[in-house]
């Protein structure tokens, strides 16, 4: 009764007119910023956070929701069709789509792809509303410890996941954590590390960081090189797969979506992981690996839906503990909080109509993206023709009145080229971004709960290991650095992709 | 040098001040954590971490060019350091003179040097772009982009 029962309550607040047009809305202007090549659904959310003020929270949520997963939409188009992932989370699709779409097959690939966006999307829906109750009575345990030790767990599976040097990803999740110390400490009141700026006593924003991060460091990358646009001539004809498209792409579509949804609930790991574990799983398990890169439909199924699975995923650990799982999410919170909602345990029984309307408006949108998508794929192909000389100064201008209208705050700007640079830089010496970010996200929450449980305990650090939940995420923890410590057994796991 | 060794060398510096800075807000006692306590913990747990890489730059890898010249060659790095320097220059100018004029100004100036397009071109192309955003943002969705000079 309870599903049907919250279903029924979710459904008929995400219908109401209003709702509905929010939503579509969001999932379109999630899907063209998924299309657009540097300006992520992070900035677009912060650059749309003063237009929600006017409007009741629910429909403000349901449409930034709509922003954050249609993102995971749009990406794939720009992937498949030109090269360029319009989303970090479709930098995999680029490897199949991209030869799928060169020999004649784009249509496809792009169906496979929004199909499998929309089932697997679908399926993370189902079983976070199965999920989100039992999970939040689990949550309402959760003290200090549980908080600090599974935030602990999540960073070092990102960095175990790592694509590169582990040892390296560690080191960015360090200094990321201290970056996330700048401002105000919320226990004394002291300004730390803030230089007199009356800007940083609230924090380093996360918004012109990761714009910075990844926006505008990628811009550079981009800039290092004459970037040849191809958009795939090849007609794009019949969308629909064949059935051997289908046959081919089931068990990737079922293990894509299993994966996705199981990385996309960890903290920090999310749905770029994702991606990367599913396309190497893909390979593992295939009976001829080396079609793969040559225009292997699994090879844009799996990754596909493992994107769009953590994308639901992504909503559990935040409507239930309140910890975001990637930085888009953190706005989300942010935004929740700026309507004068507590995120965390307490939101399902305070808020059942926000709670369950906001998870409902995801079926409806999932339904959205799918119609929209697919009839719209030529307007999109029509935004990509825009030469890249012309797109990214435009896309600078975005980034750019995005950080500034936050706060309107020059500092702001000056922090996201700051980051800029600083992402140009980890990015020529091989240093990845995401565990810096996400660990900045997580600092001040680590540090809250580290502080109060280590005040509970009178400063004894077992606490951390008398606690069952809490023992548990740092034995998992501890496994895997010994794992990793071991030779061949991580590369094994994730050299592949 | 390697690469790693630089790299690691800068963020173990950087890590030692991290840790220096902290000590001087008070690291409390664990039972009564103060507000640096947490700050050096993260500091030096990175600092740690860049001593190891730098330790493993000195273990030889074959068949790798590693040196920090390497990371450079063969690709235009004066567009990112031009694009670089002109968004520093926007950040100087905006609340001085505006949105409009520094938007359009910046702008052209990127497409004139990053891109080299003409002078009508780069002039069409930033004019219309800037005007679009302002009527986007500061007409429609009310941003509140900062008005310079012009008074708009």
């Amino acid at each position: 009764m309870d599903f049907f029962g919250n279903l029924i309550t979710g459904l008929s607040v995400a219908c109401e007119p209003y709702n509905l047009l929010f939503c579509f809305l969001g999932v379109f202007i999630g899907t063209l910023i998924g299309v657009l090549p540097g300006l992520g659904p992070s900035a677009t959310l912060s650059i749309l956070l003063p237009v929600t003020f006017g409007m009741p929270a629910t429909t403000a949520i349901i449409m930034l929701s709509g922003i954050a997963y249609g993102a995971q939409y749009g990406g794939s188009t720009t992937s498949i069709l030109v090269n360029i992932p319009g989303e970090t989370g479709s930098v995999i699709t680029c490897l199949d789509g991209y030869q799928m779409a060169r020999q004649g097959r784009a249509g496809p690939a792009l169906g496979i792809a929004a199909f499998g966006s929309f089932i697997a999307g679908t399926v993370g829906i189902i079983v976070l509303q199965i999920l989100a109750p039992p999970l939040v009575n689990v949550a309402l345990k959760f003290g200090a410890p549980e908080y600090f030790s599974l935030m602990i767990l999540g960073l070092i599976i990102l960095t175990f996941l790592a694509e590169k040097s582990m040892l390296k990803a560690l080191m960015m999740a360090g200094m990321g954590t201290f970056f996330g110390t700048v401002g105000l400490d919320s226990i004394s009141g002291v300004a730390r590390f803030t230089f007199d700026i009356p800007d940083f006593f609230d924090g380093l924003g996360i918004v012109p960081m990761v714009m910075g991060l990844f926006g505008i460091a990628e811009i550079f990358l981009n800039l290092e090189k004459t970037i040849k646009t191809e958009i795939s001539d090849g007609k794009i004809g019949n969308l629909l797969p064949t059935l051997k498209d289908w046959v081919d792409s089931k068990w990737a579509l079922v293990r894509g979506t299993v994966i996705g949804f199981v990385l996309g609930l960890l903290p920090g790991a999310g749905a770029v992981l994702s991606t990367f574990v599913s396309y190497a799983v893909e390979k593992m398990v295939s009976k001829n690996p080396q079609k793969f890169g040559h225009g292997a439909i699994e090879g844009v199924a799996a990754p596909e839906s493992a994107n769009n699975a953590a994308a639901s995923a992504g909503f559990v650990p935040m409507l239930t503990l309140g910890i975001p799982v990637i930085p888009t999410y953190a706005i989300l919170l942010g935004a929740l909080m700026l309507h004068g909602i507590t995120p965390g345990p307490m939101l399902m029984k305070q808020h059942p109509d926000l709670f369950w309307g906001v998870i409902a408006s995801m079926y409806v949108g999932n339904v959205m993206l799918l119609v929209l998508n697919l009839p719209l794929i030529g307007l999109w192909v029509r935004v990509l023709r825009v030469p890249y000389p012309i797109l990214f100064p435009l896309i600078l201008l975005f980034c750019l009145i995005g950080a500034y209208a936050i706060n309107k705050s020059t500092v702001d700007v000056a922090i996201m080229l700051f980051c800029g640079v600083l992402g140009y830089l980890m990015r020529k010496f091989e240093y990845e971004p995401a565990p810096f970010i996400m660990a900045f996200v997580l600092s001040p929450m680590l540090e809250t709960s580290l502080r109060r449980s280590l005040a509970f305990s009178n400063g004894k650090f077992m606490i951390f290991f008398t606690h069952p939940i809490s023992l548990g995420c740092l034995i998992l923890a501890s496994l895997l650095l010994v794992t990793a410590a071991l030779p061949g057994i991580r590369e094994k796991f994730v050299g592949e992709a | 040098m390697e690469v790693d060794r630089v790299s690691g060398l800068f963020c173990l510096i950087f890590g030692v001040i991290c840790m220096y800075a902290s000590t001087q807000l008070s690291l409390g006692s664990f039972r009564e954590p103060g507000p640096g306590f947490f700050p050096f913990i993260a500091g030096c747990f990175f600092s740690l971490l860049a001593l190891l890489i730098v330790i493993s730059s000195f273990i030889p890898e074959k068949d790798r060019e590693n040196k920090v010249s390497s990371l450079w060659k063969g690709v235009n790095w004066r567009r990112p350091l031009t694009a670089g320097l002109l968004l520093l220059c926007y950040i100087l100018m905006l609340e001085r003179m505006g949105f409009l004029l520094t938007s359009l100004i910046v702008l052209f100036l990127m497409l004139r040097w990053v891109e080299k397009f003409s002078w009508g071109k780069a002039l069409l192309i930033s004019a219309s772009a800037s005007a679009c955003t302002y009527l986007l943002f500061q007409t429609l969705l009310k941003a509140n982009l900062p008005i310079g000079i012009l008074g708009i």
